[in-house]
């Protein structure tokens, strides 16, 4: 599954899931695409799910409120292990990525 | 589709079809060349006529010149021819009588012998009236003795007697010489100086004529009263022969009026010498009219009206016809001199200049000259040829005996001479007019065969630009059917081919056009439908959001501090900046006083419009109620506060959550609590202290329970000291690049205006953010929020 626009593209490899570009969409009504792709690949029980930010220039808050919604709705899945990988170059990451982890202890934050 | 006047085929004119230009053009080129041929023609025509006219004029004259030369030598000789006949008979005459005079017995004899004789016997009549002694009439010469030769009684002196009988001997020789050779008129014998006896033959009235022309003629001698000077010449010539100014002894007189006959006379004089030949002893002569001349000299014709004339040294004319005088503006001026009428017709007294001014010739030379005269007032050009005759010894009166040549003159009239050049001349302009109409009759001829045979041939080439021009008219009409009949393999072929091809062209995306249109009609047609449905729909969307902006802006009104309350803080300067993106913004701030302090929050949250507004209201609201409910611990404070939102969130599953930080200030300290950006802190000395918030607290509406994430920082912050708290608005604006504004940028800019009052720090940080962003889009809500301690 892919999301492809000018500004941005989400896809997933399995359950390793890529975000590129920037995201910087209106509320979180317009982030429900993104949420439904998120979420497919959790119905499929995959053992662990990767969120791949390293390529995501910018999120803005509503899309970290996406991040959120989707770590709470795993804290319900303790058995699916979650690996969130993130970068230093992008000042947003290191911001708000740690309260992924404060969300759901379960939530392993690489950001290299 | 009708045509428009800019492609509406051009009717009338003569030049506007390409057919006309052509013929146009081809009878301009052939009337050009034509005319140009012809030109040249005629020019070399007229060059050819005039040079033959100089060759033949030039000819004419040389031919002219030396017929005139020839002319006028051979009649000059026989003027000579003429007069050496009369100077022979008077020569002869001469010497007989010298003969006599150099033997004076012979003369008496001869005398004596001859009066025995009643043929030579004189029978004088003394004339007492008159005082002459005259012989009768009847005799064969008159002789008549001068009252100064007689006595008292009309008796001659005995030496007078002697000489009268010897004259006699005149009369046997003078009848023979008068009847041969030139006429005469008279012949004459006069005595010398001292008895100047005059016989005469024939025989007239001599004495008496004399008493009338010459009244006094018989007091004064003979010789002293006619002619003065001839006498004492010869007695010169007498002594010394040399002095005689022509060699010979005869001599001329000026042409005159003869006393006896009334005619212009010329007279041949020959002295006759003494034995001794030391003087005078009587003379001959004889007279010949001047009418045996100009018999000679009138009978000379050249061309038509040429004539000659026989003048004198000077240019007093001797003999010339009526309008010869006339033509050379000449008359006759009678002039009397001592004894016998003179003769005066002179050139150089012509009315006409160049005849006044004639050149008179050397002996032996010919001069032709060109003069111009006036004939019926027009100029005529006259061709005059001089020659002298030969010299002769003549005496005039008042001159005495001096060398003359009488001058022979041709005269011919120019036009007679160049008749012929002037025919030539005629004729050849004549042919030359011929020629100019047969060059102008071919032109017109030629050119109305090249525009009778372009005509056809101009329709043969125009014929395919014809059909082209037809053919894009129909297809202007809308006619895409029309195909163009190509011939040959031209150019005009060439763009037949090419219009042919484009014509289908035109008519296959013309037949692929018109589906294409009924397809789009039809599509557009449902597309309208559709369209006009999304309308109404967009509509009331638009009347919706509209609503709700309405509502979202009212919100936030309500829920940021009025401008007055700012200003209540005892201890702390405030300036606030807020600028929603587009609709209604997430960013919260707020300032809540405290007595000895003041609390102020800064908070965004995620998305806009109304439930963000709403969301902040309820943050808000339950921020004031906890305020004023007296709850100091910033973090008892925003665990309450979270609880109370979240469960909010959930009932009204708005799904949203907020970034909330707060900072209270009391007694110059500041004490920060709650997750949001860093916190900039600048010094009085401009030292910078930033503080990362992100351990002091968790986004609010997200979790029921964030107590174990919330925990709080005490700060100094003293007069002179400056807090800058702002929402990612600030650092995440993107300039034209796509470069963020950053906290650099931030604390920077506020650093450097960090020592004026709260407002112009926020407005140096504004108008820096400004210049960053220049013309791209805001994304997000800008808020600031400056606190300055006093």
């Amino acid at each position: 599954m892919e999301i492809k626009t000018a500004e941005y593209n989400v896809w997933n490899e399995g359950s390793t899931i890529h975000y590129e570009g920037t995201l910087r969409l209106s509320g979180t009504d317009a982030y429900q695409p993104i949420l439904d792709l998120m979420q497919q690949v959790l119905a499929e029980k995959p053992q662990n799910v990767v969120l791949d930010l390293t390529q995501l220039e910018f999120l803005n808050s509503s899309g970290i409120n996406l991040l959120a919604k989707f770590t709470i709705e795993l804290r319900k899945h303790p058995d699916i292990a979650m690996k969130v990988l993130g970068s230093t170059k992008i000042p947003w990451q290191s911001k708000s990525l740690p309260n992924l982890q404060k969300l759901h202890k379960g939530v392993e934050l690489i950001i290299v | 589709m009708t045509a428009t006047p800019d492609t509406a085929p051009l009717k009338g004119g003569f030049l506007t079809s390409f057919r006309s230009k052509f013929i146009a053009l081809l009878g301009c080129a052939v009337l050009a060349s034509l005319l140009l041929g012809g030109v040249v023609a005629l020019w070399n025509v007229r060059q050819l006529s005039h040079d033959a006219s100089s060759e033949i004029e030039t000819g004419l004259t040389k031919a002219t010149e030396e017929y005139l030369s020839r002319y006028i030598d051979m009649t000059a000789q026989r003027a000579d021819l003429m007069f050496a006949r009369t100077f022979d008979q008077v020569k002869m005459l001469a010497q007989f009588t010298q003969r006599l005079v150099d033997d004076p017995k012979l003369g008496r004899d001869l005398g004596n012998l001859l009066n025995q004789d009643p043929d030579f016997q004189d029978a004088m009549v003394y004339d007492p009236v008159k005082h002459w002694l005259q012989n009768k009439q009847g005799e064969p010469s008159v002789i008549s003795v001068w009252g100064y030769l007689l006595d008292g009684n009309g008796k001659m002196r005995a030496d007078v007697a002697d000489a009268v009988r010897d004259s006699a001997v005149f009369d046997l020789i003078a009848p023979s010489l008068m009847g041969t050779g030139q006429s005469k008129l008279q012949m004459y014998y006069v005595g010398p100086k001292d008895r100047p006896i005059m016989r005469t033959m024939p025989y007239s009235d001599q004495a008496q004529t004399f008493d009338k022309l010459y009244p006094g003629h018989n007091e004064q001698n003979w010789w002293d009263f006619f002619f003065p000077g001839v006498y004492e010449a010869w007695q010169g010539w007498a002594k010394k022969p040399g002095s005689r100014p022509v060699d010979t002894d005869i001599t001329i007189l000026a042409p005159y009026v003869d006393a006896i006959t009334g005619k212009l006379i010329v007279s041949y004089f020959h002295p006759i010498y003494t034995k001794a030949r030391d003087d005078i002893a009587g003379m001959v002569g004889v007279d010949i009219t001047l009418e045996q001349l100009t018999e000679l000299v009138q009978g000379v014709k050249i061309a038509e009206t040429g004539f000659a004339f026989l003048a004198q040294e000077d240019g007093n004319v001797l003999t010339v016809n009526k309008p010869g005088e006339a033509l050379l503006g000449i008359k006759q001026e009678d002039a009397t001199g001592a004894g016998v009428t003179g003769h005066e017709r002179s050139l150089a007294k012509s009315s006409f200049p160049d005849v006044a001014k004639l050149k008179m010739p050397t002996p032996g030379e010919t001069i032709i000259t060109r003069v111009t005269v006036m004939k019926d007032g027009k100029p005529q050009g006259l061709l005059v040829a001089l020659r002298p005759l030969q010299a002769m010894n003549m005496w005039q009166p008042n001159v005495g005996i001096a060398a003359e040549h009488l001058m022979l003159g041709f005269v011919v009239p120019d036009s007679e001479i160049y008749a012929s050049l002037y025919g030539a001349q005629q004729q050849i302009n004549s042919a030359t007019n011929r020629i100019v109409k047969g060059i102008l009759a071919s032109v017109m001829g030629f050119l109305a065969l090249v525009l009778a045979l372009s005509i056809p041939l101009s329709q043969r080439f125009t014929a395919g630009l014809v059909r082209l021009a037809d053919a894009a008219g129909r297809l202007t009409r809308g006619d895409y059917d029309v195909q163009v009949p190509v011939k040959g393999r031209d150019e005009v072929a060439r763009v037949g081919l090419a219009f042919n091809s484009m014509a289908r062209e035109i008519r296959e995306h013309t037949e692929m056009l018109e589906q294409r249109v009924a397809d789009r009609t039809s599509q557009l047609a449902s597309a309208t439908d559709e369209i006009q449905r999304l309308y109404d729909k967009l509509r009331d969307e638009n009347l919706r959001l509209g609503a709700e902006l309405d509502v979202a802006r009212r919100l936030q009104m309500m829920v940021l501090p009025a401008p007055g309350e700012l200003d209540r803080i005892p201890d702390l300067d405030i300036a606030s900046y807020a600028e929603p993106a587009d609709e209604v913004g997430g960013d919260y701030y707020d300032v809540l006083y405290v007595p000895g302090g003041a609390k102020i929050g800064i908070g965004d949250v995620t998305g806009h419009g109304v439930e963000s507004g709403v969301l902040m209201l309820m943050v808000q609201s339950v921020g004031r109620a906890l305020y004023e409910r007296g709850e100091t611990d910033p973090c008892v404070f925003l665990d309450i506060l979270n609880r109370a939102i979240f469960k909010n969130v959930e009932r009204t599953r708005s799904g949203k959550h907020l970034s909330l930080a707060f900072v209270d200030y009391a007694d110059d300290k500041v004490t920060i609590a709650g997750q949001h950006e860093e916190m900039i802190i600048i010094r009085r000395d401009g030292a910078v202290e930033r503080l990362d918030t992100i351990d002091l607290g968790f986004p609010i509406g997200l979790e029921e329970n964030i107590h174990d994430f919330l925990a709080s920082v005490t700060l100094p912050f003293a007069a002179g000291d400056t807090m800058v708290l702002y929402t990612d608005g600030i650092t995440e604006a993107e300039s034209e690049d796509g470069k963020l504004y950053g906290i650099e940028n931030l604390i920077a800019s506020a650093r450097r205006a960090h020592e004026g009052p709260a407002a112009e720090i926020a407005a140096a940080i504004i108008a820096d953010v400004r210049r960053h962003i220049g013309k791209q889009k805001v994304h997000d809500d800008i808020t600031l929020v400056v606190l300055k301690h006093r």
